[in-house]
Order: structure tokens, then sequence, then C-alpha cells
């Protein structure tokens, strides 16, 4: 190797640990968000390490010299087989290519061994071997290419513990066994999903149990209900019901559903009619923690039910193994519209006014910071996006609501202007265009007269195609150009542009931290203006105090209107230790912020202290 | 000139009528005291030196102040020192300040701007018993349903839009002080004012340019489906370039009755305003608007040439149902319904006191030249966009 090729490669590498560490953890590998598979050995060995998630921490780990190279790291680096299919998902969602990653991982591993490096083996030790006498030899494992994988997060809150085991059980009998060997051998442990924690419960130093095996559906369309295994994810349950018929309520594609009710209870725009936490499942069956089995419908169950209403986080007593969730049938004339709004007050009130006279399946305030994000493939785009809804266009907040026929006939009737399908399906497929878009600046004046009164123009949609001329081309025209011809045939499906499919699968949600990882506050609240207006000058002030960026991220009504949930994110670099310790102090200002309007109002409810109650009833959670 | 009380106070002088007077009263060698606010980015006075470049001048640091006010505050937010001190060297008071928005939602700002901050500046006249005060109004106080508009104080109770409603509110305030205080008052009336009649250089864009610069974005946006797209969507409005390279763009634009555009220059008004100012009578009211000003039509005409366009129709009477209007049409309709009753006026401005004054200082005809002229600046400076850019 020359001089050349050798800075070549090490350039190679730092780009590698780079795109390595900017992992976030969403886990949008492991399921097939765009229709082109998943990682193949990932769904065969199930172990986070296998999936390109668990290769990037393996690289950067390997890397950086953190741990040794072992047989099961040569074995995780050997089961890619460079396909690719990873570049299309994380870069869909976080513009990254880890496919270099997977490269430089057997790059790495391969000269490794060619030079004759000692590769480690790990042996079992007596809880080890017990443990996979429970599971199975393959599902239980305490190689360093396996524990790191599990180890962290981007989550700022907690110190990272790497694991002394990591084991996948398959049945409820088998949890129920692991949690008694831990128990009498007084090992701590804990339970993962899927990706990354918002919380940061997700590491022990002892043993983690990863339900990733437990991928199980069973539709019961007679009582439109479904029972699903804890390693269901929230997508793959979204695509089975769907096929039936039926809509599931679930939150982020990737997430377990069982672990979602569990810790924060299921919420998302479509908690307004669907509801929260308890209002989502029928029952559910736990392994309580010294092994036993419970269902919440028995009589003699422990009272999940209930609500501790404290301002302190609690303790899981249980893993969810399995729940039965309610099925909501769907109706052929469901469709979504935006409806623009000059201030959050404007949003509040429309979105109020929907919840109390029940109106849509689900309603979403969104920042003009979600709405740009979500919709651009990129983050220059937007960028660009942001600058023509909130700027140009004078959008700072956009509501989604997606209803049947009947209710999108109220909102017009109501008088709000909106985008409707149509149009969203312009500007989402146009969106390069819009920000050089001359035309634009005319509608700004036309605002100036009556906000967005040009959305009340019979065709208007059919001018700004005309404008426009947009095309699935036109939307991955920034795109890699690799990566494009793919693109443009996944922006060509229907359901790309459709509202309502986005929202009740919400792939693109999942690039809220494609520029940078956040920390989420959210918080159950009334609907009432100056309350949130004065909670949300607080949250900033605390983001400039710290130099972070915050932004609104969404507010849906819930309970008839009567509360909402909202999220407000401080963003921060991941990568950067100062910013790491700016975010953590600007959250315990924000939430000691938070303590005190719940103490001054008595009505609202952080989710940092729903974690671990996500099974109450709704009402013990807002009004008790 | 250069007596202690020479000066002339003008507001508005960031605006576009208040730009123009500034600059030439600097060129005549006029005193000025610029009563006015920076913006969030730009000081007064840089706004100042800003648009004095645009006019080809420095600034003239002897005969130029810029003064910080607030119409809010008391004294306007000067301090009472210097207040006393710059009402004392003000002869004249310009009061060209104004928010023009016609928009009903914008009514109490418009009002705020319009009215309820006169106090400030007619105290200020006050309490340096300035010679003159002159309020730069518009031709449209006289409110819908005159024929025939006087060169009075209005009596009109109904307003096209609360911009005509403010200001005729205004001159009632203003003439009421002024009579009060025994201050000589001019109110000066112009139409709707364009570019320069010379240069065809301008720095607002509004009024007649907004239905143009619509008319060439809708335009644009069908060239370029017809160049870049294959036309389909143009095609089924009916859309095509025709033979001679026009684009063939279906637009009925309906307008309630015949009538005019009342269209000055804004190289008349400055002289004719300046003529007045100068000039006897010591007050009055006086009408700069334009005995000969072009109808729509002969406007569309224009505009069809020099954007090389087609069949765009003026009717009159009630345009056809929502139904029967193609994309093109619904849209231009709410880009100019501001507009419109302005776009077929059939007003008569009395200018008998105008004329009087100014020695039957006429405005030039609005001609096909004229349009091109002001219409290829406007353009070339992408509507106001790359002016300072």
């Amino acid at each position: 190797m020359n001089e050349n090729d050798r800075r070549e490669s090490g350039r190679a590498k730092e780009e590698a640990l780079a795109v390595a560490k900017n992992c976030r953890h969403y886990a949008m590998c492991k399921i097939d968000f765009l229709g082109n598979g998943v990682c193949a050995s990932g769904l065969e060995k199930h172990f986070a390490s296998f999936y390109p998630v668990g290769r990037m921490d393996l690289y950067a780990a390997l890397a950086e010299g953190t741990i040794p190279v072992t047989e099961t790291g040569v074995e995780i680096a050997n089961s890619c087989n460079l396909c690719g299919r990873c570049d299309y998902q994380c870069y869909f969602v976080n513009e990254m290519r880890p496919t270099r990653v997977m490269r430089a991982l057997k790059d790495h591993v391969g000269a490794y061994v060619k030079g004759g490096g000692r590769v480690a083996r790990s042996k079992d030790d007596a809880i080890l071997s017990q443990l996979k006498n429970i599971v199975g030899a393959d599902w239980a494992s305490n190689d360093p290419a396996i524990r790191i994988t599990y180890h962290h997060d981007l989550c700022p809150h907690v110190t990272f513990k790497m694991p002394e085991y990591v084991v996948l059980p398959n049945s409820r009998e088998e949890i129920s066994a692991i949690l008694k060997l831990l128990n009498k051998s007084k090992i701590p442990y804990c339970v993962r999903g899927n990706g990354a924690s918002s919380h940061g419960l997700v590491f022990s130093e002892g043993a983690v149990l990863d339900l990733n095996r437990m991928k199980t559906m069973d539709f019961d369309e007679k009582n439109w209900s479904v029972t699903v295994g804890p390693g269901t994810a929230a997508f793959d349950l979204q695509r089975e019901a769907r096929k039936r018929g039926y809509r599931v309520h679930t939150a982020e594609p990737a997430a377990l559903v069982c672990a979602n009710i569990m810790t924060s209870g299921l919420l998302s725009t479509f908690s307004t009619a669907y509801g929260i936490s308890a209002d989502n499942y029928i029952d559910a069956e736990f392994v309580a923690g010294d092994g036993s089995l419970f269902r919440l419908n028995d009589i003699a169950a422990p009272n999940l039910f209930s609500f501790r209403n404290a301002l302190s986080e609690q303790e899981a007593i249980a893993i969810c193994v399995s729940v039965s969730m309610k099925l909501h049938p769907l109706t052929a004339d469901e469709e979504g519209v935006l409806v623009p709004c000059a201030s959050l007050d404007d949003a509040l009130d429309f979105a109020r006014e929907c919840a109390i006279r029940h109106i849509g399946l689900a309603i979403g305030i969104l920042g003009g910071e979600f709405v740009s994000t979500f919709i651009a493939p990129t983050r220059k785009l937007a960028a660009e996006a942001k600058e023509v809804f909130v700027t140009k266009l004078g959008m700072p907040y956009l509501v989604l609501l997606i209803g049947d026929a009947y209710a999108l006939r109220s909102v017009r009737e109501m008088g709000y202007p909106v985008i409707d399908q149509k149009l969203f399906k312009t500007l989402f497929q146009g969106l390069p265009a819009l920000s050089s878009a001359k035309w634009m600046d005319l509608l700004a004046e036309l605002a100036d007269d009556e906000p967005f009164s040009y959305l009340r123009l019979g065709r208007f949609a059919e001018l700004a195609e005309t404008a426009i001329a947009p095309s699935p081309a036109l939307q991955a025209r920034d795109i890699d150009p690799d990566l494009r011809p793919f693109f443009e045939e996944v922006y060509s499906r229907p359901e790309m542009a459709d509202l309502v499919w986005l929202n009740t699968f919400r792939i693109q949600s999942s690039r809220y931290c494609r520029e940078n990882p956040c920390v989420a506050l959210v918080c159950y609240l009334p609907i009432d203006k100056a309350l949130i207006g004065e909670i949300q000058d607080g949250l900033r002030a605390v983001a400039g105090k710290h130099r972070l960026k915050g932004e609104f991220g969404f507010i849906t009504p819930i309970d008839s209107g009567k509360r909402c949930v909202w999220e407000y994110d401080f963003y921060f670099d991941h990568n950067d230790p100062a910013a790491i310790a700016r975010v953590q102090q600007a959250t315990r200002e924000a939430g000691a912020l938070l303590d005190d309007y719940c103490l001054k109002s008595g009505t609202i409810r952080q989710v940092r202290y729903v974690v671990n109650q996500g099974c109450c009833r709704k009402e013990n959670l807002l009004y008790s | 000139m250069n007596d202690e009380r020479s000066a002339i106070a003008l507001t508005g002088a960031t605006g576009f009528l208040g730009s123009h007077l500034m600059a030439r009263l600097l060129q005549d060698g006029r005193r000025v005291i610029v009563l006015g606010r920076s913006t969030r980015d730009e000081a007064l006075a840089a706004r100042i030196a800003r648009l004095l470049r645009w006019f080809g001048m420095a600034m003239p640091a002897d005969r130029l102040e810029t003064v910080e006010i607030d119409f809010a505050r008391d004294r306007m937010g000067i301090a009472e020192a210097m207040y006393t001190q710059l009402s004392a060297r003000t002869g004249q008071v310009i009061h060209c300040a104004s928010d023009t928005n016609f928009s009903e939602r914008k009514r109490d700002l418009v009002f705020a701007a319009n009215v309820h901050s006169l106090n400030g500046i007619l105290e200020f006249a006050a309490h340096g018993r300035a010679k003159a005060f002159h309020y730069i109004s518009t031709a449209y106080v006289a409110g819908i349903h005159h024929a025939v508009c006087r060169e009075i104080l209005p009596a009109a109770t109904a307003f096209v839009n609360v911009y005509e409603e403010s200001k005729a509110r205004a001159e009632a305030v203003i003439a009421s002080f002024c009579e009060r205080n025994s201050i000589p008052l001019k109110i000066i009336r112009p139409s709707i004012v364009f570019g320069d009649s010379q240069t065809g250089r301008a720095l607002k864009f509004n009024a007649l340019y907004f239905p143009i610069k619509t008319m060439q974005t809708i335009r644009d946006i069908y060239l370029n489906d017809i160049r870049n797209h294959g036309g389909i969507k143009s095609q089924k409005s009916g859309i095509f370039v025709d033979a001679q390279g026009y684009l063939h763009l279906p637009l009925r634009v309906y307008l309630p009755r015949k009538g005019s555009i009342n269209l000055i220059p804004v190289d008349y008004f400055v002289e004719a305003t300046l003529r007045l100012i100068a000039g006897d009578p010591p007050g009055g009211i006086f009408h700069l608007t334009n005995n000969s000003a072009p109808t729509l039509a002969t406007l569309a005409a224009y505009n069809q040439e020099f954007m090389k366009i087609r069949a765009v129709e003026i009717l009159y009477g009630r345009a056809a149902s929502a139904a029967m209007r193609n994309p093109v049409e619904e849209l231009f309709d709410r880009f100019i319904e501001p507009y419109r009753p302005y776009l077929s006026d059939d007003r008569i401005f009395d200018r008998t006191h105008t004329d009087r004054a100014t020695g039957n200082l006429q405005p030039p005809e609005f001609t096909n030249g004229l349009f091109k002229k002001c219409m290829e600046y406007a353009i070339g400076v992408n509507w106001g966009g790359a002016i300072f850019s």
C-alpha cells in the first residue's frame, strides 16, 4: 500500500467512524418500511449486533479499540453481504450511508484476521450456561461484540452500562425462567425494545433481555382485536392490520408495541380518537418480577390501571409478554388535510374545536421544524422547506387532521382554508422547486389580506401543480445519485404521498432526529392557550440560555379536547461532550419548570413520570 | 433659506412618496429633518442614506437630520430639550407617513398608524408654532357614491376599504387641530402614484404594478409548463403558444362598470406638491389626479403586447360563476380583488384648487411608451426585490 492508498484508507475509516457514531439507534433498519427487505442476518440472528444498527456500534468500538476482535465479532462482520438495503433505509431516515460502515467493519476484521491477530473467544460462565439452557445455545451471549451493541444509545441522561449477558427468550415461560435465575443470582436485568430509549431505561450491567424473537400477531377479527408478542414492531403490526382492513393505534414504526404500552403508554395523533394508555388495549399478559405470570384481567392481578401521580419516575414491576389490542375498521373515505395557522393560538383554537366536536380521527398541531423535517428527503431541503412554510407562507404551525368524508366536510364548513390531499401531494413531490418559485411571493402578498385565502380558490391545487410540476423524480432530485432511482420508485407509490398512510405508519416522523438528536419534553395538559404559551416561553428561554435549538414538536388533543399531549424538543450534538452537558442542564431546568407548573396548576402530567405506568387508565393519569 | 425656522420636518421619508419628496427637497437646497424609525436590521440614518444613494445622492450632513421617533410615545419619544430645539427650527411639517394596507383585518393597525398617531406630529407642529402643516392624503377619501369629488373635507361615510376610511378620518382630525391652533394646513390628495415618467424608476411596486406582476407570474407558470413539461396542463385550460410566439392565455377580467384608473407619475406628484407647498394660497385641499386616466382595457392592451400574451378580455358586469372560470381567472380575480374598485373608477376629481395653485401643471398621459418604461424598470429590479441588493 503506497502513501496515497494509506491516506485514502485512513480517510475512509474516518468517514465510516463518523457515520457509525452518528447512528441514531432508531432501529428503522429492523423493519421493512421501504419494501426492499430487512438485513437478512438480523432476521436470522435477532441480536441487535446482526442488524446494521448493531454493526455501527460494533465498528465504532473496534475502530476505537473499546473491545477486542472476537469470534462473534468476526461472524457479525462476515454475516453482512453488503446488499446495501441499510443505505436506502438509513438514507430515508437520516440521510446516512451505513454500507460504508459495514464495509469498513468487514475490512477491519478481515485485515485483523489476515494479519494473524488473535481472535478472542468468550467463555461461558455458570450463569450463561444456565441462560443457554433456558433459551438455547444460540440465544444468549456474553461476547463483547454482542454486549457492546446493548451498551448505549443517544439518551443524554444516563450512565451507559455494559451488560454481562444478552439473552433472547422466545416465550413467556422462558422469560419467567430467566427472571427466576437472575433473581436467584442477584443479577440485575432490564428489557429493551427495538432501538433507542427516550428515558434510558434499557441499560443494565447484568443482563439485557431482548424480546426480538417474540414477533407474534394473532388476529381475532370477530372481536376486532389482535394479540401481539413483545417483539412485534408497530410497523409490522400496522401493515398486517391494514391488510385486513383495520388500523391499530401504534406509535413510532420501529417501536415494539408492548414496550410502548408498558412504558409511556401509546400516544400519537390518533390519540384524539383512539385515546391513550389503557384505551388502546383489551388485556395484557405479564411476567412479574418474581417470574410469576398474570393477566390484567385476573381478579388478583396487580392494579396496573392505577396511576401514581408523583413527581418521580416509577420502577417497572413486570414484563409485558403479550397484549391484545383493539382493531379500528378503516373506511374508504378517510383522507387527511393540513390546516395552516399563523399562530399557535389559532392552531389550538382549531384543534380544540375539532376535538370537542369529535371531528376527525387524528389531530396534530405540528411545528415548522417537524413539518419540514418530515416532508423533506434531505436536510438541505428541510431547511428550505422550513423557510418556505414558516417565513414565506407564514405557516409556523400546521394542523394535521385525518378523518372521513363527514369530518373533512365539517372542517370546510368551519371556514378554515386547508391544504388538501391533492395539494399536499403537489407540495410534497414538488418540494425542491418551492424555494425558488417566484409565485410564492405573490401568495405571501395575498396572505397579507387574509391569511391563506388563496387556499380557498377552487382550483388552486391545479394551478400549483402546473407551477411546480411535481413528480417523484423532482422529489428525489437532491438525493445521492446512486440511490435516486430507488427513491423515485418509492416516492411514486401512492401511499408515499397519502397523508392517511403516512400518519398511520409514521415512517417520515422517524426523521425527527436527522439533523441532531433531541430530548423530548412531553406532557399532558389542558388546551389552555395562555398556559401553553407561558410554558413554551419558559422552555425557549431554557434552550436559549444553554445555546440549544429548542423547537415546538406537536400537540394532539385528547379526551374530547379536555386535555392535550404536547412535545417540545431540545436538540443537541450527541458527539459533543459540552453539548451533552448543556442539554443535561437544560433538561434539568426544563423539568424543574414543568414540575413547578404541575404543582401550580394540578392539571399537568409529565410523560417522564408516566414511564412504567403506561397501562394505566387515562382518567387515572389525567385527573387523579 | 438658512434662517432659524427654515427646516422642513418630514415623516414617511422611507416610503415611496416621502423618499421622493425628501430627495427633491434636498436637491433644492432645503434643510430637512426626517422623523422616522429604525427597523430591526437597520438604523434610520442608514435607511435614509441607502435611499439617497438610490437617488444618486450622498447624505448632505449639513442639511439633513434624522431623528428617531415613536408616534405612540409622548413628544414622539424625543427627549424634551431636543424636541423643543427641533420644533423651534421647523418651519413646515410634511406628514407623509401612512399605512397603506387595505385589509379590513388590519383595521386596528391602519387606524393606529394613520389616525391615532397624529397627535404626536400635530403637537410637534404646534409646539414650534410651525408656519405650515402639509398632509399627504389620498384622492380616495371621497369614498364611494361620489360622482364628482370636490377639493373639500370629505363627508363620506362609506369607503372602499379601511385605508380610505382612515385617511378621511385623519383629514378631519388634522383640519380640526390646525384650525384650533391656527396652523395653515394644506391637504394634498394624490391618486394612484407610479414610477418616474422620465426614467420609469420607482421604489414601490403595488397598485398599478400588482396586476401586471400577477400576470407575469401566471404567464411564466404556463410558459414553463409548455416549454419544460409538455404543456398538458396548459392545454386543459386552453393555454398555448400561438404561431406568432404569443401565449394564448384566456383571461376574462370582470369589472363592475366602465371607468378608468387614475394614475399619476411620482415626478408629477413631487413637482406639484412642491409648488403647492411653496405657493399661495396658505391653505387648502388639492387633488393630484389625472384628467385623462386610461381604462383597464387600454392597460391590458399595453400589457398584452409587452408580455406577448393574447386573449385577455376586459368585461363589464357580473363574473361568470366560479365553475365557469379557469384557474388563471380564479387566481387573477383573487389577486386583484383589493384593487378592483380602482380599476374602473368613474369618479371625477375636481382640480380647481390644484390647477390654480400649480399653474395648471398636469400629469402626462399614460401612454404605451410610459407603461413599457415603467414595467421594464420594475422587471429589471425584480419588482423591487433587487433594488438594494
